[in-house]
């Protein structure tokens, strides 16, 4: 009796397994990552549209009236509201929030937390330049967002940007809407585990219909191996019963000729000797 | 000994795919034992229904059963060339 470590069975479907195992994480490593940036993409995209139509209904002349200190006055409370408003809409925006240029770098002009959040931006104050920031400064000119999260003292963001403009057209600010990573991750998250899954069961059902087709087979070469073990110790009234149209079959087919001519030679002989006695 | 006749020939051939390179043999006897001693290095049209009844019967005792009635189907259409 062969061992199972041994037998056909368990050597065919794990090779079998094995491929597709390989060929699943090269299929998944590819698939993940193309995922990975289509949804950072589309994330982006959202975050630029949101930023846009935000953008689009601010009065530019008030918000570059603005300066520090202006924080209770009517203009401020104002935008502020408005931008809550937006914020109180989409469910996804963390952040939300208007700059612009100072200098050679950046200072926050509205935030929509001011004066619900201790770390909430005023007026004036400086932003400090991370990894996005040139995404961020193009979003002076045109809608813009990050290509990967940023990491600053407000957690781990994704921004979308859109220029604020004057009565003239002319860009003096922009307004940035943060996505927190914990949604895109949780997005990414979900794909990742659909495609394991999807992997998973792709895997139990190829080994399952590997196993099943390696015991027809291992069923049939056990048969020709039974009735050749009888053959080998003399009973040739056995039959090959082995019908398949496969390789096997023309073994079995081969087998079973040569059990004929065996029956025949040794009938002769016996036959053979009967006359000569 | 080689057929001499070409159906014999080719009764030989039909036959050597199920029974094997004992087929002479098995042919010889069954045409000696159940056709009056009939050569089968001789074979004429005339023997082939009857060989065809007794390789049925007697492959059907040496292989499987379906496998001697298509050997003996295929026996008793041979035409000699």
């Amino acid at each position: 009796m062969t061992k199972m470590i041994d037998s056909l069975v368990t050597k065919l479907t794990l090779s079998f397994v094995l491929l597709i195992v390989v060929i699943a994480g090269l299929a998944f490593f590819t698939t993940y990552d193309a995922t990975q940036k289509a949804l950072k993409a589309q994330m982006g995209c959202e975050l630029r549209s949101t930023a846009a139509a935000a953008a689009a209904m601010l009065d530019g002349d008030l918000h570059a009236g603005l300066k520090s200190g202006d924080e209770q006055k009517t203009e401020y409370l104002n935008i502020q509201k408005y931008l809550q408003k937006i914020r109180a809409n989409n469910p996804n925006i963390k952040y939300i929030y208007t700059m612009r240029r100072a200098g050679e770098g950046v200072e926050f002009v509205i935030d929509a937390d001011y004066g619900a959040e201790e770390d909430a931006a005023s007026i004036g104050e400086a932003y400090e330049q991370g990894p996005n920031f040139k995404e961020l400064m193009e979003g002076f000119e045109h809608n813009s967002a990050d290509q990967e999260f940023t990491t600053d003292q407000w957690g781990v963001v994704l921004s979308g940007y859109s220029p604020i403009r004057d009565s003239l057209g002319n860009s003096v600010g922009l307004l940035g809407v943060d996505m927190d990573s914990r949604e895109v991750i949780a997005r990414q998250q979900f794909i990742q585990n659909t495609i394991f899954y999807i992997i998973g069961i792709a895997i139990l059902l190829a080994g399952a219909i590997v196993m099943i087709f390696s015991k027809t087979i291992i069923r049939d070469i056990n048969k020709l191996n039974q009735t050749a073990t009888k053959i080998s110790h003399g009973q040739m009234d056995v039959m090959v019963d082995v019908k398949r149209r496969d390789e096997i079959g023309e073994l079995a087919e081969s087998f079973s000729r040569m059990q004929a001519s065996l029956k025949i030679m040794m009938n002769q002989d016996e036959n053979h000797n009967k006359s000569e006695k | 000994m080689t057929p001499v006749t070409p159906l014999a020939q080719k009764v030989l051939e039909t036959t050597t795919p199920y029974l094997g390179p004992a087929s002479k043999i098995f042919l010889d006897r069954q045409t000696k034992r159940h056709m009056n001693g009939v050569i089968f290095d001789y074979l004429e049209k005339d023997h082939l229904p009857d060989l065809s009844h007794w390789v049925m019967i007697s492959a059907g005792l040496l292989i499987d059963k379906n496998k001697a009635k298509e050997l003996s189907e295929k026996i008793s259409i041979l035409q000699a060339a």
